[in-house]
């Protein structure tokens, strides 16, 4: 079939489907990302630290694969670049882990943590400022902090983090329209969000110093969740889809249970969240909820969104369950348990996947996927299964 | 969304305009070319360092 007209096909039926409606067949579109290395012969460290082998392995796969919309580059932190630039959190293949490892990011200890607990106030004072002056220097082993002398390496780490930025997202354009042009594969989201908890959590506190000033100084994390908000909210919208087809990628991290309690959700996360998610409703762009772990305890909030505002994908919930509790608002994606492609048999994979698409894609609203981003364990056949499966049983 | 008062970074830009301007001699081109360009490469630092913390 002509790829312009596959395409067309393809990504009418993946925003059907994310509109919660019923389209023509389940939409596939797996979140494939070391998984692309071991099928077109790459290591994790090559596909880590070449992006042009990464996405090489990416169209290999959409050549290979019936999908209708993957990730550009789903193995996306580019080691080069953070090389470059001197970030000291990653473990990268190759050097810090093997070469068939994908790669790992390391969190300080508390008492080292990026941010420290006495600096709330000057993060939520300025909080672009701060992430230059004491945040970069202190997760680069290149910048030099504010007030110290300056050096080659400092010098270096701006020029060629900066350049090797651009070269990187530049380079997602062409790789889009081949995905587009030489296969007919959808790019399946566009954009980046990260809740102001998560990146609290993430990059600034780390999850045990959070989790302590939850209870000794939570209006300090309060103010430093609404201080990220506007931040947050721009870039989500500077990377979005213009046509307004497919959502922004949203990574959920530790704002569920029990990584906090209920209180602090409500309190805390939840509130700092849900704004900006609205926000970008109103801009016209859906957010995919990549909800990593559980949230089912969290369900009741997300229905307080505007039916078709989110994508929500499940990892390790129930996705019967989750879909009997959202599906008539939200589309689903994803509850493909990765032990199951990993480890268990064609089968298997094909008799887990007609369940779902018997109890859960039954009305339209779901899109074939893992549970979780698929990394080299994968086994090339269960893949398969799931894809060939889809695509039989698959039709409405 | 409420605007947080007392938050003085401004989503997309660094430094702003407004300050550099002070440092600059007088213009007797087009300020809002000037101002536009500016602000065009302040969008850069900007994603650079918020890139750096959402997606590496």
């Amino acid at each position: 079939m002509d790829k312009e007209k596959l395409y067309q096909q393809r990504l009418k039926r993946y925003v059907t489907a994310m509109r919660n409606e019923k389209p023509d067949m389940i939409p596939i579109r797996p979140f494939v990302a070391e998984f692309t290395a071991k099928y077109a012969g790459y290591t994790c460290q090559q596909v880590s630290h070449d992006y042009n082998l990464a996405f090489e392995a990416a169209c290999k796969c959409a050549g290979d694969f019936d999908w209708d919309a993957i990730v550009p580059n789903m193995v996306y932190v580019w080691t080069g670049l953070t090389q470059a630039v001197g970030l000291k959190y990653y473990g990268v293949p190759g050097m810090d882990v093997p070469v068939d490892t994908g790669f790992q990011y390391r969190e300080p200890p508390e008492d080292e943590a990026f941010m420290r607990e006495d600096e709330y106030d000057l993060f939520i004072e300025d909080p672009t400022g701060y992430l230059f002056n004491v945040w970069l220097p202190r997760t680069s082993k290149y910048v030099s902090p504010a007030g110290q002398p300056v050096t080659l390496a400092n010098n270096l780490s701006f020029l060629k983090g900066g350049m090797a930025m651009l070269s990187y997202f530049n380079a997602f354009g062409p790789q889009i329209q081949r995905l587009r042009s030489d296969y007919g594969t959808v790019s399946a989201i566009a954009g980046i969000f990260k809740a102001p908890f998560d990146i609290l959590a993430d990059k600034l506190r780390g999850y045990i110093g959070l989790t302590i000033d939850l209870f000794e100084r939570p209006e300090k994390v309060r103010k430093a969740c609404e201080a990220l908000m506007p931040h947050l909210l721009h870039t989500a919208l500077s990377g979005a889809d213009p046509d307004k087809n497919v959502p922004i990628g949203f990574w959920m991290h530790r704002g569920c249970t029990p990584f906090i309690n209920m209180e602090q959700f409500h309190n805390l996360h939840w509130p700092t969240l849900k704004p900006i998610i609205e926000e970008i409703w109103r801009h016209g762009h859906q957010v995919l909820f990549y909800a990593e772990g559980r949230w089912m305890d969290h369900l009741d909030s997300f229905l307080e969104l505007p039916a078709g505002s989110i994508v929500f994908h499940v990892d390790q919930d129930d996705v019967f369950e989750v879909h009997k509790k959202i599906g008539h608002k939200f589309c689903i994606s994803g509850g493909i348990p990765n032990y199951l492609l990993a480890y268990e048999s064609p089968e298997k994979v094909r008799q887990f996947c007609k369940k779902v698409i018997d109890e859960v894609a039954v009305d339209g609203g779901y899109i074939m996927d893992a549970s979780a981003i698929m990394q080299n364990e994968a086994a090339v056949a269960n893949v398969k299964a799931m894809t060939e499966f889809t695509r039989e049983y698959g039709v409405y | 969304m409420t605007e947080n008062k007392t938050n003085k970074s401004v989503p997309g830009i660094c430094l702003s305009w407004e300050e550099v301007r002070k440092e600059l001699p007088d213009i007797n081109g087009d300020e809002a070319l000037f101002k536009r360009i500016w602000e065009d490469n302040e969008a850069l630092a900007y994603m650079y360092i918020w890139q750096l913390v959402l997606s590496f």
